[in-house]
């Protein structure tokens, strides 16, 4: 599988055209998506319409954008014109199709870049597996019989397995860093609100970001650029510019350190090993604490379930029995949720917010594990951690919680500790500095700490 | 407060949110909800244990 930056290069140079690109994405989707169930949707015809529309323009001599015949796939959270946006449920596919395209789409197809399909993905976003019972699990490429991650693993899945270079996915918790870890990918949650979500179906209003998986920091830098700019659809964006980021920005004088106390225990030899791998190559020697990082966790659960059970609610009330018996357990529990608890939860978070902004004062960078195992089986729901046997699907979300819970940019690298599966670190940076997280994503590429490979 | 006493406040917990939201439970469902509810109420636990000035806001996006 080529990079988006490769396929983008060689179509501005005449080497291929957006169409030999997008058929051959349509073919490799046609091999291994009936194993690797990464795609609910291919939009084969619309994809082609709109490679030949960069070929014309190619053609007629006009500037290609910067993803210029890059196929692309979206979790199927986003809208995409003529589908309805099922957000891994049942009951939305019910509903009318989307009229237009979520803005994100538009922005990348802006840019040049081929819409192929819509992915897979956990029943209304409450996943860290994968798994959907209702459209089956999206599959590790690298073990079928592992989990994708989720809950975007239909974005995980269809990168790692060569299917397209670039998928979009959503992180409230983790869904992003998640099937970026247990496929072995790169993966961008941005700075919460950077990015627009018009055109997507929420989870958690409070912690949903949108952002890119792929197969080099340079290509999350390309496609993140892209998506980049201010959307009035978009209530909760931020007032900020666009601020291109340079990965190729000469590597040095960054203050790095790995996260201590929390981010330290509670996961797999294998999780930790990645990131004194990571830490070493970027010369990190100093421990940080995240002060309050378990309670931070607590809070982002208690807001998730409490947010998802009152978007929920009407159709809890109307369809109960339609929803993935795991999500509606959880959202059931969530209408009962006290107002005050909620109210707490998000008082403490500007608390904690404030506490870990001093840390971005002494740290340019700070070194985590993405996840604390590598991809559990499928249909596994308990692990085993410091001798403790626990349920599996909120553990695997210990991490990134705390990290999104503040909406703090990161970039998820894919570390090989040994010879066996991936497992992700995070790069988290202080708010607005995606820069930074890429550069270091990228310079941990360079020096083949972190890579993809098949 | 007792083990039993726990369980009976989370069992009144799911029943009076699933009958305030007309939701029509199923036997089944409902030792799943009450696990559920009994780990947000550990979670609530902690943030409610944890003390905050009075004057410490939430941050709100709201923007008039």
């Amino acid at each position: 599988m080529r990079t988006a930056s490769a396929i983008a290069s060689d179509v501005r140079s005449g080497a291929t055209t957006a169409r030999a690109e997008t058929e051959a994405a349509l073919s490799r989707i046609a091999a291994a998506n009936p194993v690797i169930n990464a795609f609910t949707d291919v939009v084969g015809e619309r994809a082609l319409r709109t490679a030949e529309a960069v070929d014309a323009a190619a053609a007629s001599g006009r500037a290609l954008g910067p993803l210029a015949g890059v196929p692309f796939a979206v979790k199927n959270l986003f809208d995409v014109a003529g589908l309805a946006t099922r957000a891994g449920s049942r009951i939305n596919r019910a509903n009318a199709p989307a009229g237009r395209d979520a803005a994100l789409v538009r922005r990348l197809e802006a840019a040049g870049a081929v819409l192929v399909g819509a992915l897979n993905m956990g029943e209304y976003a409450y996943d860290f597996t994968g798994e959907n019972c209702h459209d089956g699990p999206s599959r590790n490429p690298h073990d079928t019989q592992r989990m994708s991650g989720g809950s975007s693993g239909g974005s995980g899945a269809a990168v790692a397995a060569g299917m397209v270079p670039i998928a979009l996915g959503s992180d409230t918790n983790g869904s992003i860093r998640v099937p970026a870890s247990f496929c072995g990918l790169f993966g961008l949650k941005p700075t919460y609100g950077r990015l627009s979500r018009a055109g997507s179906f929420p989870f958690v209003s409070s912690f949903d970001h949108l952002g890119p998986l792929g197969l080099s920091a340079a290509d999350l830098a390309l496609a993140y650029d892209a998506m980049q700019g201010a959307d009035p659809d978009d209530p909760a964006q931020a007032a900020r510019p666009v601020e291109p980021v340079a990965i190729a920005a000469e590597w040095g004088g960054l203050r790095i350190a790995v996260a201590g106390e929390y981010f330290a225990r509670g996961g797999a030899p294998e999780a930790f090993a990645a990131v004194r791998l990571a830490a070493e190559a970027l010369g990190a020697s100093e421990v940080v604490e995240f002060p309050e990082a378990a309670r931070a966790r607590a809070a982002a659960y208690v807001i998730s379930a409490a947010e998802g059970a009152a978007l929920h609610a009407e159709r809890l009330r109307t369809q109960a029995d339609a929803f993935d018996p795991a999500v509606r357990d959880r959202l059931i529990a969530g209408l009962a949720i006290p107002a005050a608890w909620v109210l707490q939860a998000q008082r403490f978070r500007r608390w904690y917010r404030d506490q870990v902004r001093t840390v971005f004062e002494k740290f340019d960078l700070v070194l985590a594990p993405a996840t604390p195992i590598r991809a559990p089986l499928l249909g596994q729901t308990t692990i085993e951690l410091d001798g403790v046997t626990m349920p599996l699907r909120p553990n695997i979300g210990v991490f990134t919680q705390p990290i999104s819970f503040i909406g703090l940019p990161v970039a998820a690298v894919p570390v090989w500790p040994d010879d066996g599966l991936p497992i992700g670190v995070q790069l988290i940076a202080a708010p607005w500095r995606e820069d930074l997280v890429l550069r270091a994503a990228g310079r941990l590429e360079e020096l083949g700490v972190a890579r993809v490979q098949r | 407060m007792s083990a039993s006493d726990e369980e009976n406040i989370t069992a009144r917990a799911v029943d009076t949110a699933a009958a305030l939201f007309g939701v029509a439970m199923q036997p089944e469902w409902r030792a799943a909800a009450m696990m559920n509810f009994a780990t947000l109420t550990g979670a609530a636990g902690l943030v409610l244990a944890f003390p905050l000035e009075d004057e410490a806001e939430y941050g709100p996006v709201f923007h008039p």
